[in-house]
């Protein structure tokens, strides 16, 4: 009987593996490092490390950055573009702007595909989607051989207004089909009808030089699995915060360039939902960077902005991460004038910490963690050593010495600095929504998130921390979570007022009829199929628009132009009702419902932890407390704690300091009760009250 | 020196922590105004990050400017601040909220608008939050309020000296109505002011927010010492650097009131081991365009030029008090005064003393180099859109990416947006297509438009246009360098001059220069216009063959300028396959023959060098970069002061470095 659920989120160091049984109701982690040369491997052995027969699992969920990693490395095929006389370079101009504003020897990398690769035919289409200047088939014909003869793998066809009219790029994609068979070809008015040339050409050209190295892992692996008895569908998580079967991600490969950034916000939603939060705050904090995502009233934020280099963006909808520079290799260091900085320098993966021992003197949060006995010395069952000494003495001669501290204050000064920027980078991402984090719970996970959590909570007045079961693997735990969506959009343009409601519903019916095709082709059954309008609109005059749901039937657009009035308040804040509002773009989210892990909660017991693996010294506050240390594998669901105590487990550390109390509660995710204003130690019957209440 | 050990000893009062999460938590405060207006703004122009934010303290110097403001800002918001206090004094109150644009108060032009608002914790004040935005339409004569021919402030648009606009906390809607009254879209004018108003709101309660945690002291302090802390920075990043003073010249193109002459402006920078000292006494009287600089905008070129030698110093008064500078009398290009017109500051005396400023520092962190770069430009056509039936205004605003110069390890950086501010951006042509009756008909990267160098200036671009279904059109250009041509360094030659053509593949072809104002079009013309590359780098014989062919191959270099900027001999064999082949010993004897005879190419006859370039037998790169000849490129009218000058400066910049 096929009843597991299985998901691989592959990571730069290390690729987890989550695997749900539905029979049992039950969750098992494992976790293999990673293969950057060849990441296909690393997923089977992770395969093979949790012992999972392939015959019983219904559902095989894959986050891969093979996409991202081949963006990045600009390891390509032998690509070409072709465009619209006079627009080769649209690419290469972008939008001129530079991501380093000030360093003149900065420079924005430069386009995926280079400049002796792009080239031009004759053929013009207006805004209106008029004619121009006709296609020139025997140019076009004549391109397409020389194509051939250079030797040209994935084209990329690209013509100005095409999101108008799409006639010349489809004309021109059969003419190179007949001059280059077998090559990829992709279109941009197919890949991203939308309005303004540099994003949607960028998308495409990212989406033709993936094309065939992704389509290619993902056959590989397909195959693999199949051969290894697995009957379903591999499912591929994309940026949108859903997933795509291996026959889609051949056609837009380009949707998996942030496969698995979601994941852990998706995560991050599940647990706040779980604990009956409607607002949260994700806190992902790794060894090199921290991931920042916002739930507000259950949603995360979805946003067209992205990109995998500067000025290289890949316009598909994503979930909003912000990511800085803060990880557990992050290193501390005394600028030019004197002060303490934290980060964003990295030790990374080598040399990494000064107590990892690998040639690493500069002191990183993980050396001052170690050194204040936040973080234990063994680490991942005993697999690594952590050696004080060497931390101590990192810390010594690069942050205590010139600051004339001892190493104790050196050590919480390097990790204050770390959670204070932290907390900056959260209001500066709760205020681009409008919204005020003290209203938030915040989830840490991460390799380090809980060992940061409550102190990053405490800066920003959040009252309450919730550590997931497995920290250091809920990514993996997210693409159990998600449905096969696909994104579509259509270009509209006219005033709300005016429009003929019977146009707007055929053109979502058009864009319906589109979902529907990719959802048979995904082999999802009719009845699992769900479709979601939106619709974008703004105030006439206006160059920013706002996307808002859309119901069926004859009110569903003068509702939606309501809501848009609303929405818009909410979110920048003011409303203009007699402004005419414009409608600007269809949406469509194709949704193929996919069963979804039904976890069972756990009975609560009596509030005992039981008894302490061990009891150390931990600095908090100026001095050391002696702290019990427990597994937190043994807790049972109940398990209450006043701080300061240390929650071990295989993935992660938890801190609880001195003023905070913490329980287990029924998901086995451990809440911690911050103790924002007073400073009185709090109470874990309160603690053990607070969760009573939340059920 | 400042060492690092002394540095230490002056960090008085607060412990390494406080201080470094309260400087922190100061850009912190800026930065949530700047994501607080970019979310609530209606003018475009703020939407298109042209906007800054700062938190000043109780004397009005800046502690933190926001981290992602346009460079064009910078160094002018301490003076709007310090205008708001003289002028109300002790009368300032919670709750207010003070206005200003002046350019004769250290503003930069009208459009942009300041709104400052003092923070008071326990009945005194302890800092103001400001929040500048470019504003669509500030009134004048011109729609967008850039009116290229105004000589004088008068027409230009609305001039805000410091004006109280909330009194302790009461809106004064009278006194609002009345700006936004003399704006072409008061609603939006209104929202906009409602906003930028908010923003500083938000700096107020982070800042006291601070304040109820670390105590009033301890945030004055770190006020104080967040400053002290820059000056520190850059006083102690002066530690290994030589001391001496350089010097040297950059023009404007000309006064139209004056005949041909290129317009001087003197930098002279001093390091004398106690900061960073610019004079810029001794430039040109103000011109009677509106391409003049007041005091605020040449400061904030100043700050912003050297700030690109130091680019991971955070912004503020502490910078001001390391780098200071002596700018001369009112009533010259870089510190005009009542009433010049100086809204063209950005393409006039900004970036030349931006320039200028590259190119000393050039010769002090080599590391750092770099040459000139093009000029900041923008294009208008405004008239009646013919495509709908109520023929409403249109206006098509247009502003380019070009190059940036040659470096001391790399070639230029291509297509980037201008110095004057690199976050703006260059506008999708899709949307512009939309909403104005211009078809574009390119927009690609100017082949041979980087200035030769042994690192290669960076391409410009070039951008053309047909004029639809219109009626009533005009365009006007604001821009310069037309004469005085983006310049190379340490042996590196320039690119190629700015200016508009009209109908230029026609019999009737027209130049009509990198300034004008009101030429009627009609539907059917076509324009074009390139941007400059930047300036190139080193010698450019002394590029290695391998890299010119490399250029060749992408096309940023032809074939035939291969031979002659960098007597590189290319053989075509198939162009369609990327195939070339180097003629080493022709380029040998190329190399040879350049080598002994281009000093002498800038002593040739200028009025040779016209009538050739008249016949169609040189072209524009062949006047300017081998002969440095200024010609008026519609005409052939050779200039011959413009010429000397700009003769003068190839043979300082390029001549004097070549083996």
């Amino acid at each position: 009987m096929a009843d597991l659920r299985v998901a691989v989120d592959v990571g730069g160091t290390f690729t987890d593996i989550c695997i749900f049984d539905e029979s049992t109701q039950s969750m098992q982690v494992t976790k293999v490092p990673s293969t950057p040369d060849n990441p296909r491997q690393a997923v089977l052995n992770g395969v093979r490390r949790a012992n999972i027969d392939l015959g019983e699992v219904e559902l095989f969920s894959h986050g891969t950055t093979v996409a991202t990693n081949a963006l990045i490395t600009r390891k390509f095929p032998k690509a070409a573009m072709v465009t619209t006389k006079g627009f080769r370079d649209v690419i290469e101009i972008r939008d001129g702007t530079k991501d380093d504003l000030w360093d003149a020897y900065s420079d924005v990398t430069g386009p995926y595909i280079r400049r002796r690769d792009r080239f031009e035919v004759t053929e013009r289409i207006d805004y209106a989607g008029n004619v121009v200047t006709t296609l020139d088939e025997g140019e076009a014909r004549r391109l397409g051989r020389l194509l051939k003869k250079r030797g040209v793998d994935t084209v990329a066809i690209c013509f100005i207004n095409s999101y108008a009219n799409a006639a010349h790029e489809v004309r021109m994609r059969e003419i190179l089909t007949e001059e280059l068979p077998g090559a990829n070809i992709s279109t941009s008015a197919e890949i991203l009808p939308e309005i303004f040339e540099h994003n949607r050409f960028n998308t495409t050209v990212a989406n033709a030089v993936l094309g065939p190295l992704v389509s290619g892992y993902v056959e590989e692996l397909d195959s693999n699995l199949t051969k290894d008895g697995y009957s379903g569908e591999l499912l591929l998580l994309h940026s949108g915060g859903g997933s795509m079967t291996s026959e889609m991600v051949k056609r837009f490969p380009v949707r998996l360039a942030a496969s698995g950034i979601a994941a852990g916000a998706i995560a991050a939603q599940h647990v706040a939902e779980q604990c009956g939060f409607a607002n949260a705050v994700g806190l992902d904090m790794g060894g090199t960077s921290t991931d920042i995502s916002l739930v507000a009233d259950g949603e995360l934020r979805v946003t067209n902005d992205w990109e995998v280099e500067y000025g290289h963006p890949i316009v598909f909808p994503s979930i909003e991460v912000l990511t800085i520079g803060a990880g557990g290799g992050s290193l501390a260091h005394i600028d030019i004038a004197g002060s303490l900085r934290n980060g964003p320098q990295s030790a990374g993966a080598a040399p990494g910490p000064a107590c990892y021992r690998r040639g690493g003197d500069e002191p990183t949060n993980t050396d001052a963690n170690l050194w204040m006995g936040r973080l234990g010395t063994d680490l991942a069952d005993g697999e690594m050593t952590l050696d004080r000494a060497s931390a101590e003495e990192a810390i010594t001669n690069k942050i205590a010495g010139p600051l004339d501290l001892n190493v104790d204050a050196a050590a919480d000064s390097v990790i204050k600095v770390a959670n204070a920027n932290m907390a900056d980078a959260v209001r500066l991402v709760s205020i681009r929504r409008g919204l005020d984090p003290r209203d938030f719970a915040l989830i840490a996970f991460g390799g380090a998130g809980a060992l940061h959590g409550v102190d990053v909570a405490k800066e920003l007045n959040i009252p309450t921390v919730v550590v997931p079961p497995n920290p250091g693997v809920t990514s993996a735990l997210g693409c159990l979570l998600v449905d096969i969506q696909h994104d579509l959009s259509q270009m509209f343009t006219g005033v709300a007022d005016a429009a003929d409601a019977e146009t707007v519903e055929q053109h979502f019916k058009e864009l319906e009829l589109e979902g529907r095709e990719r959802l048979r082709h995904e082999k999802v059954a009719e009845s699992d199929g769900v479709y979601e309008r939106g619709i974008s609109m703004r105030y006439q005059g206006q160059w920013r628009s706002l996307q808002v749901k859309m119901g069926n039937g004859p009110n569903a657009l003068r509702e939606a132009v309501q809501l848009f009035h609303e929405e818009h308040e909410k979110q920048y804040a003011f409303r203009q009702d007699e402004t005419p509002v414009e409608i600007y773009q269809l949406h469509l989210k194709a949704l193929g419902k996919t069963p979804k892990p039904s976890f069972r909660p756990s009975p609560i017991g009596t509030g005992d932890p039981g008894e302490p693996l061990e009891v150390r010294d931990v600095y908090f506050d100026g001095k050391w407390h002696s702290t019990p240390v427990y597994q937190r594998e043994n807790l049972p669901s109940g398990a209450a704690f006043i701080g300061p105590a240390i929650l071990n487990q295989i993935d992660s550390t938890t801190v609880i300091p001195p003023d905070s109390s913490a329980v287990i509660d029924e998901w086995f995710n451990i809440r911690i009760t911050v103790d924002t204003a007073t400073g009185e130690p709090a109470q874990a019957a309160a603690a053990n009250d607070s969760l009573q209440s939340v059920k | 020196m400042t060492t690092i050990a002394s540095a230490k000893t002056e960090t008085s009062t607060l412990d390494p922590v406080t201080f470094e999460v309260l400087k922190n938590a100061f850009a912190t405060s800026v930065d949530l105004m700047s994501e607080q207006i970019l979310r609530t703004c209606y003018s475009f122009v703020i939407y298109s990050r042209d906007f800054s934010s700062a938190l000043c303290d109780k004397y009005g110097n800046t502690v933190m400017q926001g981290s992602a403001d346009i460079a064009v800002h910078v160094g002018t918001l301490h003076f709007q601040c310090k205008a708001v206090m003289e002028e109300f004094g002790n009368d300032i109150n919670p709750g207010d909220v003070f206005l200003i644009n002046d350019p004769y108060r250290g503003g930069t032009h009208f459009n942009d608008v300041s709104f400052i608002r003092p923070i008071f914790a326990e009945d005194e004040i302890i800092g103001f939050a400001q929040n500048k935005g470019h504003w669509a339409d500030i009134g004048g004569s011109v729609p967008g309020s850039f009116d290229v021919s105004a000589s004088e402030h008068f027409g230009e648009g609305l001039r805000i000296t410091p004006l109280r606009v909330w009194h302790k906390g009461r809106f004064l809607h009278d006194v609002a109505q009345l700006l936004v009254s003399n704006t072409r879209a008061p609603d939006q004018a209104l929202g906009d002011l409602n906003a930028q108003a908010e923003a500083t709101a938000v700096c107020e309660r982070e800042v006291l927010r601070l304040v109820d945690k670390y105590s009033k002291s301890t945030v004055l302090d770190a006020m104080q010492e967040t400053q002290d802390y820059v000056c520190r920075t850059v006083l102690a990043s002066l530690g290994d650097l030589p001391r001496g003073e350089w010097e040297t010249v950059d023009y404007l193109d000309g006064d139209p009131a004056k005949g041909e002459g290129l317009i001087p402006i003197r930098v002279k920078l001093t390091l004398d081991g106690e900061g960073i000292h610019y004079d810029l006494t001794g430039a040109a009287e103000a011109v009677s365009i509106f391409l003049n600089s007041g005091y605020g905008t040449t400061y904030s070129a100043i700050y912003a030029g050297t700030k690109t030698f130091f680019p991971e110093v955070p912004l503020n008064s502490g910078f001001y008090e390391a780098v200071t500078a002596e700018i001369g009398e009112e009533g010259t290009v870089v510190n005009a005064g009542w009433p010049h017109a100086v809204t063209g500051f950005c393409s006039g005396p900004y970036e030349k003393v931006m320039n200028a400023i590259f190119e000393l520092w050039s010769q002090i962190m080599p590391e750092r180099a770099m040459a000139c770069a093009f000029n900041l430009e923008y294009l208008l056509v405004g008239g009646h859109d013919g495509r709908t039936k109520s023929n409403p205004y249109f206006m098509w605003y247009d502003w380019m990416a070009g190059g940036w110069g040659g470096r001391s390890t790399k070639d230029g950086s291509s297509a980037t947006s201008p110095v004057f501010g690199t976050g703006l951006a260059v506008q999708p042509v899709e949307g512009q297509e939309r909403l104005t009756p211009v078809i574009t008909t390119q927009h690609s990267i100017n082949t041979d438009s980087g200035g030769p160098g042994r690192f290669r200036g960076g391409c410009g671009v070039n951008k053309g246009g047909i004029l639809t279904d219109a009626a009533g059109a005009v365009m006007s250009y604001c821009c310069d360098r037309g004469r005085s041509t983006t310049w190379g360094i340490n042996g590196g030659l320039p690119s190629i001059p700015h200016g508009v053509w009209l109908n230029p593949s026609s019999e009737e072809a027209k130049y009509l220069g990198a300034t004008f104002s009101n030429v009627s079009i009609s539907p059917g013309d076509t324009f074009e216009r390139p941007s400059a590359g930047g300036g190139g780098f080193g010698d450019p014989l002394e590029r290695p063959s391998a890299e010119v062919l490399e250029d060749v191959i992408d096309d940023y270099v032809s074939i035939d300028r291969a031979a002659k900027d960098y007597g590189v001999v290319i053989t075509e064999i198939d162009a369609e396959l990327d195939e070339y082949e180097i003629d080493e010993a022709a380029t040998a004897r190329e190399r040879a023959r350049i080598r002994s005879e281009r000093d002498s190419w800038l002593e040739a006859d200028p009025a040779e060098v016209a009538r050739q370039y008249c016949h169609g037998e040189i072209t524009v790169h062949d006047v300017v970069r081998k002969y440095g000849v200024v010609l008026d490129w519609g005409t052939g009218e050779m200039l011959p002061k413009s010429t000397n000058q700009f003769r003068d400066s190839m043979r300082t910049r390029s001549a004097a470095h070549w083996g």
